[in-house]
């Protein structure tokens, strides 16, 4: 019950928020929820399932692209493409995890980010498919219903993608499948010992959170009505890497909590000094990460704990 | 604690590395609900023994058979899911889970939900979770580490990380459940609780394999002793006639010598 309010009251700001702002501030606000919700994805595969991958971004780019090229150029109305690109991204990242999961830490990241830097060089050389560097543009969203759907309505459809990845992550983390991913993350061994099947509890969270990537990238394609290379490449991969680590990975809130500040850093930032500010942001990173390595929701226990430590202190 | 019948049988196990060759041609059997004893000095294959019956590593040669049924060849994680949990040599805790939630990870195999019914939020789904959290917190008391249950592994003691182990083994409801020198870095009443504990567990039906280089330890809880010898079996007795067989007196003289040698601490020496 209590529960229900408080997802609905999230819900009901999270969609009435865009209708309020300017087209800028709202522009702003649907990519903040957008990288918000590739960063919850992202926290339970990296944070939670202990897995190291930099291929969560070309997922999202994946789903940008698969249901723009179906609709577009192979005419499937959009309700067929949504179930059809989500699947396609499932059976790759379904692919790629059984392949990967031999490997951990360094050498998983290797081999995500080399299929990472094949999406992009498959998108840079698809012609007419992908558009090439270029990317794709000027298509539109069919009516749906007969209706427009466009500016803030994409911001609340981005924000039920976004709740629905956290309702469903947060879900799963707290039952034995959350607790299988910790255990396999904190200790592969011991958590084999104990009846967890890694191989598979690995498959499952690499494509689990893959298909969310790619349902945020789906709705991501018709914000500008344009889907090009540059923005599924490296650097925002690295960037969502940094936004659950300066947050604190393995929780739900860092997640949230650095995907903001960063868009928002992001944003100050570049005016001033360009390109650099991914430089800015890595330094930033390892100073988190190097003041209390669970990131900034640590600090936030730490603060609060030491608080509360020394009013138990004061007590007697 | 009266030992049952055989439920687990090893035969002909042997297992190499490269040219050395770790466990040798051993048998021995298991009974139901049993406390039997895996000595040797140090290098003699214990730990290899265990690791082959979890499924570690592939045995050259040799069966070990679960109610008949040949079990050499699964994954660990089916082993476990036959009722055949352990605890690690060096505690292995999942650091950056709660004591309570590692314990629950021990009752992986025993959970029949899926992830669907998790996901839909059934009552079924949310009853199981509330069982297994009480489940666990029982076997949190049975150990006593009530105390500790909001504690961050990391700060558990030595000691008590073993207790957690103990715990975590349980709560995957084995059959049988495998310790590999338990009571080392134990203080001397960490030793008596867990000694006690092990005791708990047999009395609950469950049979222990317990490898142990401290004899008064050992002596005072298993029913029956199997000794091993660079990997071959030596003996197999009950602990008032292991102390006077020769071979074992030969075997553990021999390790005191190379002791002596190494200048290592004599952890075989109290035989
Ligand atoms: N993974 C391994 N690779 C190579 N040699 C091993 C390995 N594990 C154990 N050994 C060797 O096998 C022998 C038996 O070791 P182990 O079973 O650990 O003895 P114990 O537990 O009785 O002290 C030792 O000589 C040890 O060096
Ligand atoms: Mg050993």
């Amino acid at each position: 019950m209590g529960a229900a309010i408080r997802w609905g009251g999230a819900a009901l700001i999270m969609c009435v928020v865009p209708f309020l702002l300017p087209l800028y501030e709202m522009d702003v606000y649907r990519k903040m929820l957008f990288w918000v919700a590739l960063a919850i994805s992202y926290n339970f595969l990296f944070g939670i399932a202990g897995q190291m991958a930099l291929s969560h971004f070309a997922f999202a780019g994946i789903g940008a692209y698969t249901v723009v090229i179906l609709m577009t150029q192979a005419g499937v109305p959009l309700l067929l493409a949504i179930p059809l690109a989500l699947g396609l991204a499932g059976i790759l990242a379904f692919i790629v995890s059984f392949a990967a999961t031999r490997l951990e830490g360094f050498y998983l990241a290797l081999a995500t980010l080399a299929f990472a830097q094949l999406f992009i060089v498959i998108l840079d050389e698809g012609g007419a498919l992908t558009g090439g560097t270029g990317g794709l543009t000027s298509y539109k969203l069919p009516l749906v219903f007969g209706f427009e759907i466009q500016g803030p309505w994409l911001a609340i459809a981005m924000a039920l993608v976004l709740l629905l990845t956290l309702a469903f992550l947060l879900r799963i983390d707290r039952s034995w499948y959350g607790r299988a991913c910790r255990a396999i993350r904190d200790n592969g061994e011991a958590a084999a010992a104990m009846g967890v099947d890694v191989k598979r509890t690995k498959i499952m969270a690499f494509t689990l959170t893959s298909v969310m990537a790619a349902g945020a990238g789906m709705v991501y394609a018709f914000f500008d009505n344009t889907v090009n290379p540059p923005v599924f490449g490296l650097e925002n991969a690295f960037m969502l890497l940094f936004m659950v680590i300066i947050g604190g990975s393995g929780s739900h809130l860092g997640a949230i909590v650095g995907a903001v500040l960063l868009r928002l850093l992001q944003d100050m930032l570049e005016p001033f000094v360009g390109q650099f500010h991914v430089m800015g942001l890595g330094i930033l990173m390892v100073v988190v990460i190097l003041v209390q390595p669970k990131g900034l929701v640590g600090i936030w226990d730490d603060l609060v704990g030491r608080k509360r430590a020394g009013r138990r202190k004061a007590k007697p | 604690m009266t030992a049952g019948k055989t439920f687990i049988e090893i035969s002909n196990l042997s297992k190499r590395f490269g040219g050395l060759t770790a466990v040798d041609d051993v048998d021995f059997e298991v009974r139901e609900g049993e406390v039997l004893g895996l000595i040797g000095p140090n290098g003699a294959g214990k730990s290899t023994t265990f690791n082959l019956i979890c499924g570690y590593y592939p045995a050259n040669t040799g069966s070990i058979r679960l109610d008949g049924k040949e079990i050499i060849g699964q994954p660990p994680h089916k082993i476990a899911a036959l009722g055949i949990m352990r605890t690690f040599q060096h505690n292995m805790p999942f650091e950056g889970m709660s004591v309570t939630e590692n314990v629950m990870v021990g009752a992986h195999t025993t959970l029949h939900g899926g992830l669907i019914p998790v996901l839909l939020g059934t009552g079924r789904a949310r009853s199981e979770e509330r069982a297994l959290r009480k489940k666990a917190d029982e076997l949190i008391d049975f150990v006593g580490l009530s105390e500790e249950r909001d504690t961050p592994v990391t700060s558990l003691s030595f000691g008590q990380g073993r207790l957690l182990e103990t715990a975590r083994a349980l709560a995957g409801e084995p059959r049988l459940i495998l310790f590999d020198e338990p009571a080392a870095g134990l203080t001397p009443s960490e030793c008596v609780r867990l000694s006690e504990i092990i005791r708990g567990i047999a009395d609950r039906g469950i049979a222990v394999l317990l490898i142990e280089h401290d004899m008064h330890f050992l002596m005072s809880l298993a029913e029956r002793v199997v000794v091993l010898n660079f990997g071959s079996k030596i003996a197999d007795a009950l602990p008032q006639d292991i102390r006077n067989n020769p071979a074992v007196i030969q075997a553990y003289l021999g390790d005191a010598a190379v002791i002596g040698a190494d200048t290592e601490n004599g952890s075989g020496a109290d035989a």
